[in-house]
């Protein structure tokens, strides 16, 4: 019985994927439409969403379990900063095209893995206290801030739009030359956080017991923080920071995954993905002939609810 | 025969100073002193949690550094004094993660976790989550992943903590099934050397005092003089083992707080 919920659980949330995604890809669509529109405008659009959903939520789930901190989330330990930091040093080298996203991804890459090893060096030195964790995550995020604002302030203007509108955090309208250069690091670092799941469920019970049934810790925890920083940044360099839905998906899929701890992190990749294609959908038409950068409407869910938590501090993250 | 578990001139820190032990196989040792006397360090010494600053820990003859994580876990299991209970995880989860050393599926471990459970006698606790249990049943649940490591040395620090007395006589009768008659190597941390006599055979249970990080003395659980030696150890008598409530706390003996 156990096994067929699991099953029938998944159906529905793939089910309602495909819904979303259907919306996102025929909802007002004009009856004169090109299948341009359809198929170079709103296809890639949709990957863009679903891959950049399902990454950070997927994140989110991996670094609430890593950290025991229903808190922990990409945007407030400070990978989000850095690989923004990153990126934007890029854009303001002046490069086009494949090339240039491929530069933008690495750049941000070794952003994200900065703030990260300063936040494991933070998480190792003070083992016991999992709020300092998230402390050096807000320290990371407002220093990095600092600098990049001293380098938009020092961009010429004609690029200070465009960093500012990407710093927003929006799904792009690129084609998918550009999604399927993204497609392979975000599907790599998918699998490296799948694959360690039963690791994480042990480290729920702490990481001594964990190592005592024979998880390998540490190199569990670099591992995923460093598939972490890989999705996130090529992520980053897609959308710009894109903020809580790392925070909010793995609160909604909690409800779904009573009694199975291990099924947390695919469920929360599906359910990411059609959160974030449902919110730019909702981007794209709330105002009308304008659209909102997307990650101000995750904002908007997301401020609220990390307030709850604080409020609340619930203790279920498994 | 090779000890199943050694430590030779092991120190960490100011927690254990140049200790000497050997466990020998299908043996059960039984670590008694004060608080901070360095007892759970020496179960985190064995169960290679902790590596020793100067000194070896060795598993079945081999330097537990040069094990996998894999391989130490299957031959040491730990019970922690207090696991950390977050989190939404069932007794069929938590049973089934104790396995995460086999190379099997995650159904195929949460049968075995099943069978374990019932075993217990917690079957109809498997769905429920460990966050919601009491201290009884929790334990319990612990006791069934202990098992389910399927590991030959067993590590178990104050298992009987914060529990009633049912389920504390419980806890040490599941210890003394483990060892006395499946054949696991017990190590176990405790100040309650009543229920101690619960494991099985006294004469064949050696205990161990600890004091300030050092072995000072090892008699077995039915030695005559082992009451003299608590007192010292502790500062307060101890009843003779074989008076009724033996090798408790002499209360007889002690003056009570006056009003």
């Amino acid at each position: 019985m156990k096994k067929a919920s699991g099953a029938l659980r998944f159906a529905l949330l793939i089910l309602l994927l495909v819904a979303v995604s259907a919306l996102a890809l025929f909802w007002r669509l004009p009856e004169n439409a090109s299948s341009f529109v359809l198929w170079q405008l709103r296809a890639p659009r949709l990957l863009v969403g679903v891959l950049a959903g399902s990454q950070l939520a997927l994140v989110g789930a991996a670094y609430q379990t890593l950290f025991r901190n229903p808190l922990a989330e990409a945007s407030t330990l400070g990978t989000t900063a850095g690989a923004a930091l990153g990126a934007l040093l890029s854009l303001t080298l002046d490069l086009r095209g494949v090339g240039a996203f491929a530069a933008t991804s690495v750049f941000s890459f070794a952003g994200a893995t900065i703030a990260s090893l300063f936040l494991l060096h933070v998480a190792a030195s003070a083992r016991a206290r999992l709020e300092e964790v998230l402390l050096a995550g807000v320290a990371i995020t407002l220093a990095t801030s600092a600098v990049a604002q001293t380098v938009q302030a020092l961009t010429d203007p004609d690029r200070l739009f465009s960093a500012t509108m990407w710093s927003l955090g929006q799904l792009p309208q690129v084609g998918f030359e550009r999604v399927s250069a993204g497609l392979v690091p975000v599907l790599a670092a998918t699998a490296l956080l799948l694959r360690r799941r039963r690791a994480l469920g042990a480290m729920l019970l702490g990481e001594q017991w964990a190592r005592s049934v024979g998880v390998p810790t540490r190199r569990v925890r670099l591992e995923v923080l460093l598939a972490s920083c890989l999705g996130v940044s090529v992520i980053v360099a897609l959308c710009g920071p894109i903020a809580f839905v790392g925070l909010i998906v793995p609160h909604l899929a909690r409800p779904l995954v009573r009694g199975q701890a291990q099924a947390l992190l695919p469920v929360s990749a599906l359910l990411g993905a059609s959160f974030l294609t449902l919110s730019d959908l909702c981007a794209r038409h709330l105002l009308p002939a304008r659209e909102l950068p997307v990650g101000a409407l995750t904002a908007a869910f997301g401020a609220p609810l990390l307030l709850w938590i604080i409020a609340h501090r619930p203790r279920t993250l498994g | 025969m090779t000890p199943i578990a050694r430590l030779s001139g092991a120190s960490l820190g100011s927690r254990v100073t140049d200790m000497d032990l050997a466990v020998s196989p299908q043996s059960c040792v039984v670590f008694v002193g004060k608080n901070g006397a360095g007892k759970s360090t020496v179960l985190q010494l064995l169960a290679g949690l902790l590596a020793p600053t100067r000194g070896s820990a060795e598993l079945s003859g081999r330097p537990i550094g040069e094990l996998g994580e894999r391989q130490r876990a299957g031959l040491a299991a730990w019970l922690p004094q207090r696991p950390q209970v977050e989190g939404t995880l069932t007794a069929r989860e938590v049973v089934g993660l104790a396995r995460f050393r086999f190379d099997e599926g995650m159904e195929a471990s949460s049968r075995v976790a099943e069978a374990h459970l019932a075993h217990v006698g917690a079957r109809h606790l498997t769905d429920q989550r460990l966050d919601s249990m009491s201290g009884g049943e929790a334990q319990r649940v612990l006791l069934a992943a202990l098992r389910a490591q399927e590991a030959p040395l067993l590590l178990v620090d104050e298992p009987a903590n914060h529990l009633d007395p049912l389920a504390q006589v419980h806890t040490y009768q599941a210890l003394g099934e483990l060892w006395h008659n499946e054949g696991a190597t017990l190590c176990l941390v405790t100040h309650d050397l009543r229920l101690c006599q619960l494991l099985g055979p006294a004469e064949r249970v050696l205990v161990v005092g600890v004091a300030a990080g050092r072995i000072t003395w090892q008699l077995p659980l039915s030695a005559p003089e082992l009451p003299l030696e608590l007192e010292h150890l502790y500062g307060v008598p101890f009843a003779p083992s074989e008076s009724p409530g033996g090798l408790g706390i002499a209360v007889d003996r002690l003056e009570p707080a006056r009003p």
